[in-house]
């Protein structure tokens, strides 16, 4: 017993001294594929076909850092609303001296928050990600065209929320990551667009087992990578 | 001596004033359930009230400033629409459903026909953003009354912030609808034991907790579950109710039971306003029932009532008018 409380502290104490000697910056971005994501751009889908993204906004809540299983920091800002395309990013920092091997957060609002009545901030629902004709946080939304929808305009609109069985599209998402200076968590809308189908999927405004799917296909859009 | 008999009066006159002032902004009735509004995370003021009251009444939170909140739910009539069977908004556009009446909702844990609205604070949303209510949006609304001076001022007095937020305006306008509670009818006096029912208003309660109670529960006159009341689908309309929340169609045909409080005043009846009378309902009742595989389980027995069950029961469905709440000058177009 001893003995490994010991060995539990030098092995904490030299994961301090390893990683842990600055603050980490995390920074939340998107991207196309390898291209930095801009407003009216357009951006090759393959060789024929093109899309433009007008907007992506989603919540990021619940921001944890864990070592192994154990929570270590914990975001004293629970929501936050990021707005891509409008210069509403997200930073974070972890303190120096935190030693983490995860970062856990939700991607949308969770059910009890939902049920909470009008809430101020970036969950007041001016911010237009709240949905008027049945209650309930839009988790994420993404915006844009392209001439593979058959549409008006040749728009497509993802409105991703839901917070009831079964239509729960509230992700958590695990990212393994480590202290850094600088961190940056990408999502990559080019990889969300290629997991649906444009042209037959173009529209999802409500609570469904679409949006469901969908949600969970963020999930792989996300990637860690550090500035050395 | 003199001056003593004039003291005691003036006592008397500040007591009675500070009564007055100090009567609560919401009470629970005696023997009533616990609301399911939390008051603490909307704790009532008197300004927050005055505020919503005002909201309430003005066209400013429709697109073109001609319809408000009242519009549709007027206070003489328990807060609904009479006379139309379909409610209408902006540019006369008419809506697909027949407004609800306005009481007694801080003991609701849903909102609409169908239950789309999961919290009072949130249900202004709703027809704000309709485009054949009022037509606006949230954002726009918010920002029409920073503009005013006059809203400036109340949200200061309100929240101590002249800032007008999404969330104090639609936490102003929830405080106002709480204070909406029906409470005073003759039949609550009779629960009371103030007074005593007529013979014959005895024999239609009896009937009405034989035949309706078990959906039109006391002391609510509704369970506020969703069930299917037998009522064929309008073909020009095709509302499948709950169905269209859920997606399931277990939920198909269900609507939100509506209160029987203050009935007299609340016509015309039913989600599309199909039923102009209390005698079309009860006709439906007991010989209108539409098979269909969602019908409520309470309706699958026939309900069988003579004429005179009808006239007994209708005389006490009118025991639950509330003129005290009708008529309330708290609840009226507020005066400048």
């Amino acid at each position: 017993m001893k003995i490994s409380s010991v060995i539990c502290i030098l092995f904490i104490l030299l994961n301090c001294v390893c990683f842990s000697q600055t603050k980490s910056n995390i920074y939340f971005q998107s991207s196309f594929g390898k291209e930095k994501l801009v407003s009216n751009k357009f951006y090759h889908l393959n060789s024929k076909d093109s899309i433009e993204i007008s907007s992506v906004k989603f919540y990021v809540s619940n921001i944890i850092a864990l070592n192994k299983t154990k929570t270590v920091w914990q975001d004293s800002i629970k929501y936050h609303l990021v707005d891509v395309l409008n210069g509403k990013a997200l930073l974070f920092q972890i303190p120096s001296g935190i030693t983490f091997t995860q970062i856990k957060f939700n991607l949308g609002i969770d059910s009890i928050t939902n049920v909470s009545g009008a809430l101020s901030g970036d969950l007041d629902p001016t911010k237009g990600m709240y949905w008027t004709w049945q209650s309930g946080y839009i988790n994420f939304k993404l915006e844009g065209s392209s001439n593979v929808c058959p549409t008006r305009h040749n728009e497509f609109q993802f409105h991703l929320g839901g917070y009831q069985y079964p239509f729960n599209s509230l992700q958590t998402i695990f990212l393994q990551a480590q202290s850094s200076s600088t961190i940056y968590i990408n999502m990559d809308i080019y990889k969300i667009i290629q997991s649906i189908n444009l042209s037959t999927t173009n529209h999802m405004m409500s609570p469904s087992k679409e949006a469901v799917l969908f949600s969970e296909k963020i999930i792989e859009s996300l990637s860690v990578s550090y500035d050395k | 001596m003199i001056s003593k008999y004039w003291i005691s009066i003036i006592l008397v006159f500040v007591l009675c004033a500070y009564q007055i002032t100090t009567e609560p902004l919401f009470k629970v009735p005696v023997n009533w359930p616990k609301p399911t509004y939390d008051f603490s995370k909307n704790p009532l003021l008197k300004e927050k009230v005055e505020l919503g009251r005002v909201l309430f009444y003005d066209p400013i939170l429709s697109k073109n400033n001609t319809i408000s909140c009242a519009s549709c739910h007027s206070p003489y009539t328990a807060f609904t629409h009479v006379d139309h069977d379909l409610s209408h908004g902006i540019d006369d556009r008419i809506g697909s459903r027949n407004s609800p009446t306005l009481m007694n909702l801080a003991w609701h844990r849903s909102f609409m026909w169908d239950g789309a609205i999961n919290h009072l604070d949130m249900q202004a949303l709703a027809p704000i953003s309709h485009p054949d209510e009022m037509g606006e949006t949230i954002e726009h609304v918010v920002y029409k009354l920073q503009q005013s001076k006059t809203y400036r001022s109340l949200f200061y007095k309100a929240f101590k912030d002249s800032i007008v937020t999404g969330q104090h305006t639609l936490k102003a306008i929830s405080q106002f609808m709480l204070t909406l509670v029906s409470a005073n009818s003759k039949y609550d006096s009779v629960m009371r034991k103030q007074t005593v029912f007529t013979t014959q208003e005895k024999n239609g309660y009896t009937l009405f907790k034989q035949h309706c109670s078990v959906c039109h529960t006391e002391p609510l006159f509704t369970n506020l579950s969703f069930e299917n009341n037998g009522l064929e689908v309008d073909s020009t309309l095709n509302d499948y109710g709950r169905m269209k929340i859920t997606k399931n169609a277990m939920d198909s045909l269900k609507f939100k039971v509506p209160t029987l409080r203050n009935i007299e005043f609340s016509f015309p009846y039913m989600h599309d306003g199909r039923f102009k009378k209390i005698s079309d309902v009860l006709n439906h009742y007991t010989s209108g029932i539409h098979q269909s595989k969602t019908l409520s389980n309470h309706l699958q027995k026939p309900i069988v009532l003579s004429s005179n069950e009808k006239v007994d029961l209708t005389v006490f469905l009118l025991t639950l008018t509330d003129k005290s709440f009708l008529f309330n000058q708290k609840y009226s177009y507020p005066k400048k």
